[in-house]
């Protein structure tokens, strides 16, 4: 039925050490060559500590290899003859690559057995617990889970909002509505998210579409180009989606707001409304209440529960009095001036 | 044009949720559909409306429907009166 039934999930199972280039973490290559080409398959990364001691039973030698002070120092207290035996030793697995923290260097015998074994070294100027930091949050995103969505992505009042519903229904034309309004259009039509942590999906457009958008009957715009850098912005949490659908008589629109209905997308749930269109609506104006009203929501005022509440306290008030001829106006004199 | 008097059973009166059951399956018909209490003739279909009249248990509202579906919404209307909303 609608696209959230069938989510294609993508994740890399591995990627080339090469890549670990264009991580945070400035690193610069010490032994390259053919190394470079290895693969990494794990996010998590290791310190052989007690690998260089000889124990390698529960070795993961297939993670990244982070040298940081201890393994460097105990290096350097052992003798020169074992301490070549503790480097060939570990080289016999295929590690993927050694990472050298705080501008380490290594022995240029222990650099040649390296670049012998075909794996790379690289060396970066940040201290242990900084790199691993930054490593394992940039590793954790190349390995995420993505997922595509077809739909328009905007960041209304900073709440990232999804428009989905059947080609053609408007979803762009809602957006540039929104554009218009001076909200920010993270992406058109294709929308690539990924999931962070393990509860935020953060969404981004494609390389190619960047902030393209087709218009019906118009054909292809640079929203970028033509409402400026106000216009956009690269990426964006979800946080509502809104499914647009033709109105249907037979579906049931909350009419309260107080049934909560999260869309679970890949074990993360997303708040979501069903907005039923029909001509002469204002779609803009309604998802721009949604947005505002998510906001109200997440710093702890719901509007439907507030309301709930009064009903039930004047409900009781009534039982216990039994006093039928309430005033409902909400002021219950009006003053001289006649304003 | 048909008009009933109906008691809200439910001992929790005409809260929130009981209000969204009612004005949802009122919502489905065409007639037009009334509450009255104490004088104020409140649309069915409107859930503010319905909510602003803050029936508690024992209270007594008039129920109007007219139009070409009136009697199907009486009765089951009537009906959801009846089984207090589910909360009897």
């Amino acid at each position: 039925m609608s696209q959230f039934d069938r989510i294609k999930t993508i994740q890399k199972e591995n990627i080339s050490v090469n890549q670990l280039l264009s991580s945070p973490v400035q690193l610069t290559t010490v032994v390259g060559g053919e190394g470079l080409e290895n693969l990494i398959q794990d996010k998590n990364l290791h310190r052989p500590q007690l690998a260089l001691a000889g124990f390698v039973d529960l070795f993961t030698y297939h993670r990244v290899q982070v040298f940081g002070n201890t393994e460097i120092y105990y290096l350097q207290s052992l003798k020169a003859s074992d301490r070549i035996k503790a480097f060939e030793k570990i080289c016999e697995f295929a590690i993927p690559c050694i990472i050298l923290t705080n501008n380490h260097t290594l022995e240029q015998e222990l650099l040649f057995i390296l670049e012998k074994k075909k794996i790379a070294v690289f060396s970066t100027p940040f201290e242990t617990t900084k790199t691993i930091f930054l490593l394992s949050d940039f590793l954790d995103d190349q390995f995420a889970l993505q997922i595509a969505l077809h739909g328009s992505f905007v960041d209304v009042y900073g709440v990232g909002v999804l428009l989905t519903g059947r080609s053609g229904i408007g979803k762009s034309e809602i957006a540039l509505d929104l554009i218009e309004r001076g909200h920010r259009l993270v992406a058109d039509d294709l929308v690539m998210f990924t999931k962070k942590r393990e509860s935020v999906l953060m969404g981004t457009g494609t390389n190619l579409s960047q902030h393209f958008m087709e218009i019906r009957g118009l054909g292809i715009i640079d929203v970028e180009k033509m409402f400026g850098i106000r216009a956009i912005r690269f990426q964006k949490r979800l946080e509502i989606i809104v499914e647009l659908e033709e109105w249907n008589k037979n579906n049931e629109y909350t009419r309260t707001g107080l049934e909560e209905a999260p869309l679970n997308l890949v074990n993360v749930d997303v708040s979501s409304v069903k907005l039923p269109l029909f001509p002469g609506k204002n779609v803009t104006v309604i998802t721009e209440v949604i947005a505002l009203n998510y906001l109200l929501r997440t710093y702890g005022y719901n509007a439907a529960k507030v309301f709930a509440d009064r009903l039930q306290e004047q409900i009781n008030v009534r039982r216990l009095h039994k006093s039928s001829t309430h005033d409902q106006r909400l002021v219950s004199y009006f003053q001289s001036d006649d304003e | 044009m048909i008009q009933e008097t109906l008691t809200v059973l439910n001992r929790a009166g005409l809260h929130t949720r009981p209000a969204a059951m009612l004005v949802k399956l009122a919502a489905k018909f065409k007639s037009d559909i009334y509450l009255n209490r104490d004088g104020y003739d409140i649309n069915a279909k409107s859930i503010i409306g319905v909510m602003t009249l803050a029936a508690e248990q024992g209270s007594e509202l008039i129920l109007t429907t007219e139009g070409t579906d009136e009697q199907d919404a009486m009765t089951e209307l009537k009906a959801l009166f009846e089984s207090g909303f589910g909360e009897l």
